[in-house]
This record gives C-alpha cells, structure tokens and sequence, in this order.
C-alpha cells in the first residue's frame, strides 16, 4: 500500500496545473488586497486566506502526502514567474505556508479529509505567514488594536477560503467524477475487485 | 515576454534565482531608511539599463510597481506606532516614526518588484527549468510537470472563453449580490477546474509512457552550464550593494538610520 502514496508523475502534473491556476489568483489577488488596503481597519486581512488556498485544496484533492507542500510552494513560484508584487519573497512564503498546511494533515496521518481539518490547516497557514511577517511585515510595530484586528481577520479569511471554500470546491469536484481519477487506489477499491 | 537580450540572460538561471533569493533575506535586514533609498535606486539604474521587456511592458510593470509600493506603505503610515505626532484625526494618526517606516516598506516593495522583473525579464522559463534539473539537480518529473503545466494554461484560458459563452447561450441568468458571485465563482471554478485535472491526468500519463520522468542517464535537448557571466553577475550585485551602504553613509538624504526604533 506504501507505494501508492509515492507522488508520480500525474500527481505532480496535476498538482502543478492546480498550483499554476493558483499562481494566477494569486499574482491577480495583490492589487484587490492592496485596494482595500486604504480602507484601514486591516479590512484586506479577511481576503488574504485565498493565498493560502493551494496547499489545502490539492491535498484534499490528491490526497497524497507532499501535495499541499508542492502545491503551495509550486504556486508560489508561479507567483514569482508571473512577476508578483513580492517576488522571490512570495516563494519563502508559499513554501513555509504550504509546509504547514502539510503538517496539519500529517497529524492526522493522512486518514482524516474532513471539514475541520481542511479548516485547520488553512489556519495553519495563516499561522505560517505570520512567522515571516515578524522579520518582513514590520507587523509588530503597528499600534496594538490594529494588530489584534490584523491576527484575528486574517484567521477567519484563512480559516473560511482556504478551509472551508476549498473543502467545498473538492465536494463539487468528487460529486463530478474528477476526484476519484486523481486520488489513490484505496482498500475499498480491491475489495471491490474481491467480491 | 523577452524582447532584447542583454547579458543578464545569459547569466545561469539557476544561479540569479539562488543570488537573488539569498539577496532578499539579505535586504529584509536592512532597516536604515537611507540605504534602502540608495540600494534601491542603484538596482533601479541596473533594471533601467539591462532589462529585457519593450519600452512599453517595462513602464507598465513599473508603474504597477509603484502603485503597489505606495498603498503598501499606507497601513504603517497611518496607524503605525510613533511619538512625534504631525497630524492626527480619529483613528489616522501620523507620526515622524510611522511616516519613515511606511516610505521604507514601500521602498522595500518596489525594490523587490525590481529585483523581480531583473530576474523575469531576463530568463526564459523554458531554460531556468532546465537548469534547475542540471545544476541544482531537481527530480525531472517536477520540472517536466511544471513545463507541461505551463503549456496548459493558454487552453484553460481558452476554455474560459467557451464555457462563457456556453452560459449565455442556455441562458444562465446572472444573481446579484455576494450570494450570485459566490455562485458564479465556484460554476466556473469546477468547469475550469475539472476540465484541466482530467488533460493533465491525461497528459501525465502520456509523458510517463515516453519516459520523462526518468531521472538516470537521461540527456536533455537544452544544456545550460556556468560561464564569466555568473561571475560577472556575483561582482556587480555585490558590487551594487556595498556601494549602496557606503553612499548611505557618506551622503545621508534623511534623519532616519533605525526605523524600527
């Protein structure tokens, strides 16, 4: 069975299309963040989930380890190919955010799929992010009640699109027949084949 | 993308990715106003004077650099921490320090869209791939996946067009507010989304039967390797960044040495 969770060729081919896609979002999500950036009230924080999408989604749809790790860091770079605000910064971002995203579905040792946990590991995420942000983001110097606003809008975005939009957006594609063409071989399928 | 080839191209893709990447750690520690404004004027020259783009992408590309370098710096100026007030109303409140730490995050934003296009507007991505299996040893199946998937992206654009089309044919009629957007985004995203999952899955396999995730004893149609050229890469961006703290030193252009204090 070990060996069906190996990444070949089609998972990583899969995966990089999803991190491409998001790569695009992502590079076009800048200038809507940075728009609402003005309105103050750290309002942009509650959109800034959807750069953490990547990793969620292409592990709930995969299902195999290292695809939100790939995933997200995959994004990233495609981020930095389409010349992203960040640039190369984008990178260290996604790769931190996406092995975050991992380790949340490693806790569960790769068994659990659910809502929760897709939720978790967005907010995994998000915490990933803050790390960097201490060294890049200066976040620490704004004044108190701007950051408590920034910590808590940027966990429910993170927690609501990549969690919860994500998990609903894998739903859709099971119910499509899509899924299934990408996930594992798993026992029920073989004994299927016994019966 | 690349319209002029000028010796930053021929650079080694990996090895500018690597430097730049180790640049930007390397500048996230810089906090004194007075260098970022020297570092990133000097690399600004260097972009000016060596990027590929036509005159048009290239003002494009920086004028959304600078957008973007100025509402980044908007948050920290208005509601950063500081006690030397200039103006105040409600919750806007500007002070010396936030006004020097915003005008340096912008600062810092518009270097790194700079350090970004150097890079862009240099590399063929065709070629940085293909070094990255060379030099710096990536599992082609990766890379070979990453190409692939670049070639699949014009179709998923095309695509777009269709099932637009599609929709206003049978008629879907289009909800208002966020509910309909919520709608509309996730009837695109499934379409767009399953359609490409089954071409790559498709594509996949038929790459693995002509072996292109083979990783041994493998030859590849580019060969890229190291030249003078990285070295004269190294220098000049070393070169570019001790000239900027020496400036920074010896002609000062503000108070600010510490933004963080």
């Amino acid at each position: 069975m070990k060996n069906h969770r190996k990444l070949k060729l089609t998972d990583i081919l899969v995966t990089i299309v999803i991190a491409l896609v998001f790569g695009l979002i992502y590079k076009l999500w800048g200038p809507v963040s940075y728009l609402l950036k003005p309105l103050g009230f750290q309002i942009d924080q509650l959109i800034y989930g959807m750069w953490f999408m990547a990793g969620p989604f292409a592990l709930l749809l995969i299902r195999k380890p290292g695809t939100a790790l790939l995933a997200e860091t995959a994004a990233a770079l495609g981020e930095v190919l389409f010349a992203g605000q960040g640039g190369v910064i984008d990178f260290y971002y996604g790769f931190l955010q996406g092995l975050f995203a991992e380790l949340v579905f490693l806790v569960f040792r790769y068994k659990s799929f659910n809502f929760s946990v897709a939720v978790l590991s967005g907010m995994a995420s998000a915490l990933a992010s803050f790390i960097l942000d201490l060294g890049y983001g200066y976040l620490f110097e704004l004044a108190g009640w701007n950051l408590i606003l920034n910590i808590i809008f940027r966990f429910i975005g993170a927690g609501l699109i990549a969690g919860a939009f994500s998990y609903v957006l894998v739903k859709a594609l099971e119910s499509a027949g899509v899924a299934n063409i990408v996930r594992p071989v798993s026992k029920d399928d073989y004994d299927v084949l016994n019966q | 993308m690349l319209t002029y080839h000028t010796w930053l191209s021929k650079v080694n893709p990996s090895f500018k990715f690597l430097i730049i990447a180790v640049l930007f750690i390397a500048l996230l520690t810089v906090h004194n106003l007075n260098t970022m404004i020297w570092i990133t004027g000097l690399f600004f020259i260097l972009y000016l004077v060596f990027n590929g783009f036509n005159i048009k992408l290239s003002s494009w590309m920086l004028l959304l650099a600078l957008i973007l370098a100025v509402l980044s710096s908007t948050t920290m100026i208005f509601f950063g921490q500081g006690t030397h007030i200039l103006f105040k109303w409600h919750f806007l409140v500007i002070s010396k320090e936030s006004l020097a730490r915003g005008c340096h995050i912008g600062l810092r934003t518009f270097l790194f869209s700079i350090l970004s296009l150097i890079f862009v507007s240099t590399t063929k991505p065709v070629l940085f791939f293909y070094s990255l299996m060379q030099q710096l040893k990536l599992p082609p199946k990766f890379a070979y996946g990453f190409l692939a998937a670049f070639r699949i992206l014009p179709m998923m654009y095309e695509e777009f067009h269709i099932i637009r089309a599609a929709m206003k044919v049978r008629g879907i009629e289009k909800n208002k507010g966020p509910k309909g957007q919520y709608h509309k985004i996730k009837r695109y995203a499934i379409t767009l989304l399953a359609q490409s999952i089954r071409r790559a899955q498709r594509t996949a396999v038929a790459m693995e039967a002509k072996r292109f995730s083979l990783a041994k004893n493998r030859t590849y149609y580019y060969k890229t390797g190291v030249s003078s050229y990285d070295l004269i890469f190294l220098l000049t961006m070393s070169m570019i960044v001790m000239l900027a703290f020496v400036l920074s030193s010896t002609l000062p252009l503000t108070p600010f040495t510490n933004v963080i204090e």
